[in-house]
């Protein structure tokens, strides 16, 4: 069975099952389970990945793929956590508001082939 | 904080010790101006890089090239000789703008890839770099003979650590710098030698 359509929500939710469409717990955790199977754009203010998802996530908090997770698309949190020995292809943007990590001092350009 | 990986049944931790990286530290001296690059990990996840990489890059983007090569769909063994898939293996690249990359970390991909599928896969990860932008892999030496599926991570920006030795013996010849840049239409490579027997590659578009 596959549930298709909007989903929104002022409370935790935890998809077990397949769907296709939008989630939108903009305030709540969302967790994918180890069987759930969601083709959809997911917004949540945490979201929790043991299953599989294909599309965009964006998280005001934390994004979080474990180990079982298998996830395509673009991610978009304040923080993100993969597991070893989950599956992602995509692209991962932190939101953040601080500077970049200094880094050392630039050595002299132009490379060699050695 | 998630569980660190790669500790043996006796409970000895078989990683080898963070190592300050050359040419590490020369990537990330390169790449000072750039507040925000966007990066590309072509390797296995590992928890510990993606942390690093995460702290430093605008755009992380992440498809794994190293361990699909075990899959024995990525071999058409309809005809006489079996003939690798390259377009199935690049089909695990995250859809990137071409010339976008400041940066991609290629780990031991090269040596890993059949022969036949070398110039391809490195033109297109050469075509997904800017300008300036830098592929930093590691190459083995020839007396390596073993080491296919070694793993490494990132402990900080400049510090490499092998999460696995690799006791799987490498399936093709070594590769020397002079048939990277055979293979590359613009840019140079860069070498740093190290004692581990792996040479630390950058290759500059």
């Amino acid at each position: 069975m596959t549930i298709k359509g909007e989903l929104s929500a002022k409370e935790d939710l935890v998809v077990e099952g397949q769907f296709e469409g939008t989630i939108d717990v903009a305030e709540n955790t969302v967790t994918v389970g180890p069987q759930g199977q969601v083709k959809s754009e997911i917004r949540a203010r945490q979201i929790v990945v043991h299953g599989s998802v294909n599309g965009k996530i964006t998280a005001r908090e934390k994004i979080d793929i474990r180990r079982t997770g298998n996830v395509t698309g673009d991610l978009q949190a304040a923080g993100v956590a993969i597991e070893d020995g989950a599956y992602f292809k995509g692209s991962i943007e932190i939101l953040r508001e601080g500077r970049a990590e200094a880094a050392p001092a630039r050595p002299p350009m132009t490379p060699r082939a050695s | 904080m998630l569980a660190r990986p790669g500790r043996s049944e006796a409970g000895t931790d078989p990683r080898s010790a963070p190592a300050p990286s050359f040419g590490l530290r020369w990537l990330w001296q390169y790449a000072q101006d750039i507040p925000r690059p966007c990066v590309l990990d072509c390797g296995p996840i590992r928890s510990a890089t993606l942390a690093v990489l995460l702290g430093r890059s605008g755009r992380l983007y992440r498809g794994d090239l190293i361990s699909p090569l075990k899959r024995p769909d990525l071999w058409d063994r309809t005809r006489k000789t079996p003939v690798f898939r390259t377009e199935a293996l690049l089909a695990e690249l995250p859809p990137v703008a071409p010339a976008s990359l400041s940066i991609v970390f290629g780990w031991h991909l090269l040596d890993l890839l059949p022969r036949e599928a070398l110039a391809e896969v490195l033109l297109r990860i050469h075509k997904l770099m800017e300008p300036g932008g830098v592929l930093f892999c590691l190459l083995r030496e020839p007396r390596l003979e073993k080491g296919a599926d070694a793993e490494w991570e990132l402990e900080g920006l400049t510090g490499l650590t092998r999460a696995r030795e690799g006791a799987v013996a490498f399936p093709y010849p070594a590769l020397s710098n002079r048939e990277i840049d055979r293979l590359l239409p613009t840019g140079s490579v860069k070498t740093f030698l190290t004692r581990s027997g792996w040479r630390e590659v950058l290759v500059v578009k």
